[in-house]
């Protein structure tokens, strides 16, 4: 291993990773937002199986972040919550998978190398 | 699926790949491939009629002459209304389920393809009776596969691509490939089918008749195949769930 496959070191892939990204669930949450376009909260807690609360927490801390926009109302008498990908978002989520890739091309060459 | 079973933190590979199956999951929740299909059937089949009645014949000594007026009249206000249909099924499904939709690309191709006909219609029909294409020569097989691209049937092939490449649909894709190659290929859309005797019905004589009844064995196979394939999508949709 070289100085910079070191975790920490300034060229290590892992040293870019955004914490608020790079969350299992808020990386979930980004993954479907931008896949859907367009997605109402209900489709979040059921798909990535968390309770309503735990949901809003994430929400919120993506949303503090910039990555998302929160959208609340109406359809008939049934509340909706609708969450959009914002420009940032779109970015970070890209930003992160390149760094997932990047590791895991560090991860194999480094395995082929003994 | 569970936040358990779906992110593993520290696995890039594991992160990877459940990015790519929620992204997956979220695609396929959005796919309406089998409206899509079963609308353009439908239209495919109420076009028939149209394209009978309102052909234009007229035989000489030297042959027949024709003009499918019933195509101008039907296909442009149709493609159109097909793919707003269309569209709007697709939000509607996709809203029902808590997600935005990406048909949108779609429909504007269908409906660019409504206008690309009509143009190419109506310059066909105002410049070639006076100019016929090759000095009214044998035509080349590449020709006969343009008028064909143009025609309704094969600009539905085209849009398809597109819901397939949307979607990232490889079923719809294989499917498009193959009707392309049906409509562009083998089945004489805009020339009519030379038929043998016994498949015209004895109460369709005269050349008038019998040249009406030539287009449309082309498009009943169309609509079947579209049909056919909009219900093994509906039935694929169903099994999945």
């Amino acid at each position: 291993m070289t100085a910079t496959d070191t975790p920490g070191s300034p060229d290590h892939p892992a040293t870019g990773l955004d914490e608020v990204v790079h969350q299992r669930v808020r990386l979930g949450i980004l993954a479907i937002t931008h896949e859907a376009r367009r997605v109402e909260f209900g489709y979040l807690r059921t798909h990535l199986d968390l309770t309503a609360g735990n949901l809003s927490k994430h929400l919120s801390v993506l949303e503090t972040a910039g990555l998302v926009d929160i959208e609340k109302g109406y359809e008939g008498k049934r509340a909706r919550t609708w969450i959009t990908l914002t420009t940032a978002g779109k970015a970070a989520l890209a930003e992160e998978i390149g760094h997932l890739k990047t590791l895991i091309a560090r991860v194999e060459t480094t395995t082929a190398d003994g | 699926m569970t936040t358990g079973s779906m992110f593993a933190e520290d696995d890039p590979r594991r992160l990877l790949s459940d990015v790519r199956a929620v992204a997956g999951r979220v695609r396929r929740d959005q796919r309406l491939t089998y409206v899509a299909l079963l609308v353009l059937a439908a239209v495919t089949f109420v076009a028939i009629p149209f394209d009978w009645l309102f052909m234009r014949v007229h035989c000489d000594g030297s042959g027949c002459a024709f003009a499918r007026r019933g195509m101008l009249y039907y296909w442009p206000p149709t493609l159109l209304l097909a793919y707003a249909a269309i569209a709007v099924s697709y939000v509607r499904a996709a809203r029902a389920r808590g997600l935005g939709a990406r048909v949108l690309p779609y429909a504007i191709t269908g409906a660019a393809t409504a206008v690309v006909f009509t143009a190419a219609y109506a310059a066909a029909a105002a410049y070639f009776p006076a100019h016929p294409p090759f000095g009214g020569g044998p035509i080349p097989f590449w020709w006969i596969v343009l008028d064909r691209l143009i025609a309704p049937w094969g600009l539905i092939g085209l849009a398809l691509l597109v819901l397939a490449r949307l979607e990232r649909n490889v079923a719809l894709l294989l499917f498009t490939l193959g009707y392309l190659v049906l409509v562009l290929l083998v089945l004489p859309t805009t020339d009519g089918m030379h038929l043998p005797d016994w498949a015209v019905p004895s109460f369709l004589s005269g050349t008038d008749i019998q040249l009406r009844w030539s287009m449309t064995p082309s498009q009943l196979i169309i609509g079947v195949v579209l049909l056919a394939a909009g219900i093994a999508f509906a039935k694929a949709r169903r099994s999945q769930r």
